[in-house]
Order: structure tokens, then sequence, then C-alpha cells
């Protein structure tokens, strides 16, 4: 069928455009991206109830970082994959959430011992977890309008340059003010408060959060200005708003992942949140496809089972016949590697333009219509 | 006096070097619209390039100066070839992470194959040594890498207006197609941006060299980053911009280093990227750039 790469091209029989109000086929299309979202949603949950039921113990704690770094590559992708801008410093935006709830969270006996010297009496503050992380969340939301301030009003190159430079500020805040964050050395003692499900539950959460904001108005609005900035300004929109919106909710986003790792872990570093993460997440939303969530999905998915596999190969190898080294990097070259074939060979991604949901219903099309040519036109023509 | 003098010589060799490196960038940006994230690790082949060559007994420091030039030349034109000639058209965003993922595997291959910690180079200490001028001690190291990059700039600058490639390397930076009507091959024209590109970083990485006295897998990756914010400030694209904004970004991290405590040595890094931030809130495009009008260049 020849309409089938236009992504939006609506799915049963065409209604009756003239006739609808603007308000109701906007709740039409948020209803479908909201149905869209969750059978997109859905392979997480099945995948993890698979893990809960079968896999052995440590596997529920590698899903469940795996489950963490899905929010992360949605997080980039709610920006990165609308805007059409290259983001490489959400990960400081993780840092932040992570830090902050281990700042507000951890009990105060602990913190006397970690940071006796925080600035503000944060050392003698402890609030619940929730509150604490709402309260991480409005940190982020509020460096997160102050630097899209900025970065929404530069040009692609200069915006990656200074998400990048972002990036190093951050970290190096967590570095040099050991006061508040603790330095170099792992900030420990913050409340485990979120199990398996929890994890699960936020990253299918997310997922669907992330569709909703691509079929929304800005979503929709950004993804135009990407393909074409010019007749995007000429059709009046305010790309520098829209970019701003894009890159608060993706700070939300990888904010709230950070407190889900902290909440998990229950330790954290500096280190965590640097280029390792960058490149991890970028490799995983590249590799899956950019353009859609279920890119970001199957990236995620993808590369999270694969450098499991080059891990150990990383840490020494027995293949029984021979004995192969410690290999230190290959992890990293086998991500470099994804970026550039996949950049070369398939820039659009595994996933391409079509969301899960939206290949599916394509695909029953185009058997129905092979099937009984004759009865799908009729139908189309009632 | 004496110590604004040193100061002031000193923000003038930082600058040197950040603008070295930033023009290296701009050429070829300039070109072809690549973000070359790799171009640290150019540097840092050429610096690995003396490593070995030192290993197999080449110790002789003009040797190095000349191997690392020529690895710098050969890794870049290589790297066109291999990783950045089959997204040449690819919108900029792609060029961008390619060279982000050839970043990320070069490094990795260091760690890899060599190591993953510091390895100490002594072999160029010696371009570093303190004169006496008059009553003034300078250090030869700053000494030479702000005549290089004086002699580089100008010659970057003859190069440009006065030979056939280089005046088509221009061309090509306004309109690639044009360019290519007039019977001058593509191919060319962009690897000679890559080698000139590639021969910057090699002097890049004998300054490099001579100051830490050791190779590391990540010594190019910071440094460029540096050149990169140094080409946001100057306009990015323009050389002219390029070689500004490394000067700025010198003079703004040695004025740092003289206003700040020393116990606040730390966070150096950060009021710098932070400077650099208010900077572009007063000129998103540059302090060389211009805003582009619509229907020029995509923006």
């Amino acid at each position: 069928m020849a309409d089938s790469s236009f992504a939006s091209a609506p799915l049963g029989a065409p209604a009756p455009v003239s006739a609808t109000a603007p308000a109701a086929r906007g709740r039409r299309r948020m209803l479908r991206a909201l149905v869209g979202g969750l059978v997109v949603a859905l392979p997480v949950l099945v995948i993890a109830l698979g893990i809960d039921l079968l896999a052995p113990g440590h596997y529920r704690h590698m899903a469940s970082i795996a489950m963490i770094n899905l929010m992360i590559v949605l997080g980039l992708q709610v920006y990165m994959g609308n805007s059409g801008i290259v983001h490489l410093g959400h990960s400081a935006f993780v840092g932040l959430g992570a830090y902050g709830v281990a700042i507000l969270a951890t009990p105060v006996a602990m913190k006397a011992l970690s940071i006796p010297d925080a600035p503000l009496g944060l050392a003698q503050v402890q609030l619940h977890p929730l509150g604490a992380a709402l309260a991480a969340l409005a940190v982020v939301g509020v460096i997160a309008l102050l630097t899209g301030l900025i970065i929404a009003r530069l040009s692609g190159v200069a915006a990656t340059i200074v998400s990048l430079a972002f990036l190093i500020v951050c970290h190096g805040m967590f570095l040099n003010w050991p006061a508040l964050f603790k330095g170099n050395q792992a900030f420990f003692g913050i409340p485990r408060e979120i199990g398996f499900w929890g994890v699960a539950a936020a990253a299918a959460g997310t997922v669907v959060l992330a569709r909703l904001f691509r079929e929304s108005r800005t979503g929709m609005q950004l993804r135009a200005s990407a393909q074409d900035m010019q007749a995007a300004r000429a059709l009046g929109l305010d790309v520098t708003r829209l970019r701003r919106r894009a890159w608060i909710l993706s700070a939300l986003i990888c904010g709230g992942a950070g407190v889900m790792f902290a909440y998990l872990t229950g330790t954290i570093s500096p280190r965590a949140f640097y280029f390792q993460q960058v490149f991890l997440t970028l490799a995983m939303l590249i590799l899956g496809g950019m353009a859609t969530v279920t890119g970001a999905v199957l990236g995620t998915l993808l590369l999270s089972v694969g450098l499991e596999v080059i891990r150990r190969a990383e840490s020494g190898l027995d293949l029984g016949f021979v004995a192969l080294p410690q290999m230190l990097g290959l992890s990293g070259v086998a991500l470099g590697i994804v970026i550039v074939l996949g950049m070369a060979l398939r820039p659009q991604g595994l996933a391409g333009r079509l969301e899960l949901d939206e290949y599916i219903a394509t695909t029953l099309r185009r058997g129905r219509s092979t099937a009984a040519p004759g009865t799908a036109q009729g139908e189309r023509e009632k | 006096m004496e110590y604004a003098l040193q100061q002031l010589l000193n923000a003038l060799a930082f600058g040197a070097e950040y603008a070295l490196v930033a023009l290296g960038l701009a050429v070829v940006f300039s070109i072809m619209g690549l973000v070359n994230f790799a171009y640290g690790e150019i540097i840092a082949a050429s610096a690995y390039a003396v490593l070995l060559a030192v290993a197999v007994g080449l110790a002789a420091p003009l040797a190095a100066v000349g191997l690392a030039i020529a690895m710098g030349i050969l890794a870049s034109v290589l790297l066109e070839r291999v990783a950045f000639r089959p997204v040449r058209r690819a919108p900029l965003t792609t060029g961008l992470l390619t060279a982000f993922g050839v970043s990320i595997v070069l490094q990795n291959l260091f760690q890899l194959f060599i190591s993953p910690r510091p390895q100490a180079l002594p072999l160029l200490n010696g371009l570093n040594q303190t004169l006496m001028v008059g009553p003034y001690a300078v250090s030869s190291l700053q000494l030479m890498q702000l005549a290089t990059a004086i002699v580089a700039g100008g010659a970057l600058v003859w190069f440009l207006n006065r030979t056939t490639l280089g005046i088509a390397m221009r061309a090509a930076a306004g309109d690639f197609a044009t360019v290519r009507l007039q019977g001058i091959r593509a191919d060319r024209v962009v690897a000679a941006a890559f080698a000139l590109s590639g021969l910057l970083a090699g002097i890049a990485a004998v300054f490099v060299l001579a100051r830490r006295g050791s190779v590391a897998p990540d010594m190019g990756f910071m440094l460029v980053l540096k050149a990169f914010v140094a080409c946001v400030i100057g306009g990015f694209g323009s050389l002219a911009g390029a070689a500004l904004g490394g000067m700025v970004l010198g003079f703004i991290e040695v004025g740092l280093l003289v206003l700040l405590p020393a116990e606040y040595g730390g966070i150096k890094e950060t009021l710098t990227y932070c400077i650099v931030i208010a900077l572009l809130l007063l000129r998103p495009e540059g302090l060389m750039g211009t805003r582009r009008e619509l229907g020029d260049k995509e923006a």
C-alpha cells in the first residue's frame, strides 16, 4: 500500500474530517496515542513478569537496572527524537535526581557520618521518600527551566555542545562540592524504597508518557519543526518554546530515572552519571531508532541483553579449549561500533518510523486488503 | 608586573592551543558540516604513535615531532575514508553521532590494546624548559605554542587565499554543489580538509605531550571539548571565530586561575563553562557568527 510510510495516516475508515470539531479530533488522537503507548508498554511488563516468575534472583536486579536505563533512553527520546537535536547531557539530570533524593531522604544519623557539613542545614533534614522524590524533581525542573532558556535558543550544533558542557559542569559540581555531594566517594545509606515492580511500573508509565508527548500538539509541532524549520516558522510555530518544553519533560523523566536508581540501589557515585551512561543510553536509542518510543524500548532491550554477554567476555572468558584474557574496553568498542554502523547502515534505527501499534495496524490492514481487496475497498467507501 | 606578564603569556599560550585545535575542527565543519567528535582521538593516536616508536627504540625528539604530525594526517584522512564518507550526504545529526561513535571506539581500542592507565612518555619534555628573557622567567613551550599558532594561522590564511585547493575549499564551504560543477573533485577537497585538520591535530599532540609527559586514552577528548566550546563561542563554522574563541577561552581560564583562591581550583572548569554559557546568552550565534536569515542554509 502506497501510504504505509506515513506514520500518522488514519488507521480505520477516515472520519468526515470537516464535520468534526478540532477539539474532538485532538481528543481522539490522544486516545489513540494512549492505546498505542499501552501497546508499546505491554512487552516491557510481559518481560518483567517473565523475569519475575522464571529467572534466578540476580537477573531481577539486572532487569531493574535495564528498566531504569529504559527510562533514561525514553527521556532522551522525548527531546532528541522529537526535536532532532543531539543531546549528550541528559545524564546530568539523572545525577541531579539521584543526588536530590540522596540528600533529602537519607536518614539523619547516616548523614551525620557522610555529609555533616551540608549547607542550609540539609544534614538535619529527612523527608518522606515520596516528598524527597517530588522535591528532587522540582529542583530538576527548575534547573531544566533555566538551562532550557539557553539551550532552546541555540542552533543545533551549539545546543549539542552546550548540553555536553552542562554534563561536565554538573559532574564537576558533584566532585568538587564534597560538603553536599560527598565528592568522589560513594553516597550510601539512601533508603531502598523501590523494588523490581516499582521500577517496572515506572518504566511502563514512562513509555506511555513519552508516547503521549510524541502525539501531543507540542510533540507533533516539534517533529514538524525538526523536519523543516523554515516551514514550521512560516506556520507561526514558536520553535524555541516547543524545544524548551521537550527539554524540560526530558529532564524530568531523566531525573525520575535517577530517583528510581537511588531508591533501588541505595548507593550512588558521580561516575555513574557521566560519559559511560551517556554512551550507553545514546547507543540504545540509536540502535532502536530515535524517532519512535518503540525504538527506545527495542534498543534498550537488545543492547541490555547484548552487553551482558559482552561483559562476561570482558572479565575474561573460558571457552573450554582456550581462556581469553580480561579485555577492558570491549563493551565500549561494541557500543561505539553499534553507533557507527547504525548511522552508516540504518540511520533511522531498527524500528524506523512506525510505532509498534502502527506497525501492527499497517500489517493487519495490508493482510486484509490482499486477502479480500474487494471488501476492504467497500468498507473504505462506506 | 612580572606576575601580570607571566599570566598574560600563560593565557596567550592556552588560548593558542585551543585556537589550534578549534581551527582543526572548524576547517572540517565549514566544508562538510561534520562535527568531528573523534578529533581528540586523532590527537591521541599521534601521541600513541610516538609511544610505540619509543617502545621500538626510535627515541629522537625531532623524529617524534615528525611522526606525530604524519600520524595525525594519516589518522584523519583514514577516518574520513572509513567512517565519514558513508555519511557525507546525511543530515548533520547523523555525522555528529557517527563521529561520537568513532570517538568511543578509538578510546576503547587504546584501552584494550595499550592500557586504560596513562603511560609515561617523557621524550618531548625537553621542549618545556624555563628560559630567562631579561629578568623574566618564561616557558619555552609556551613561547613555541604561541609562535606555532601564529605561523599556523598565517599559513592557513595564505593557503586558503592563494592556492587553488585552498580557494576551492573556501568555495566548498559556501556551496559545494557549485564547486563540483566547476570540475573540482569533491573527494579531493574533502580529503584536503581532513589532511589539514590532521596536521593541526599532530601539532597539538606534540604540545600536549611536551606538557603532560604521558599519554592516556582520553587525553584528547577533554581538550577537543574545550575546542568545541571555543568554536561555539566564536560562531560555529567560522575559522576566524574558532581562533578568536580559542583565545577568549584561554583568557577566561587563566583569569579564573588568577582570581580564584587555590582551594577552589576544582571548580575552575565548572565556572569556565558557566561563563561560556553566559556569553552565549548574550550572543546565541557566537561572537563572529551571523544570524542566518530564512532561506539561507538550515539554521
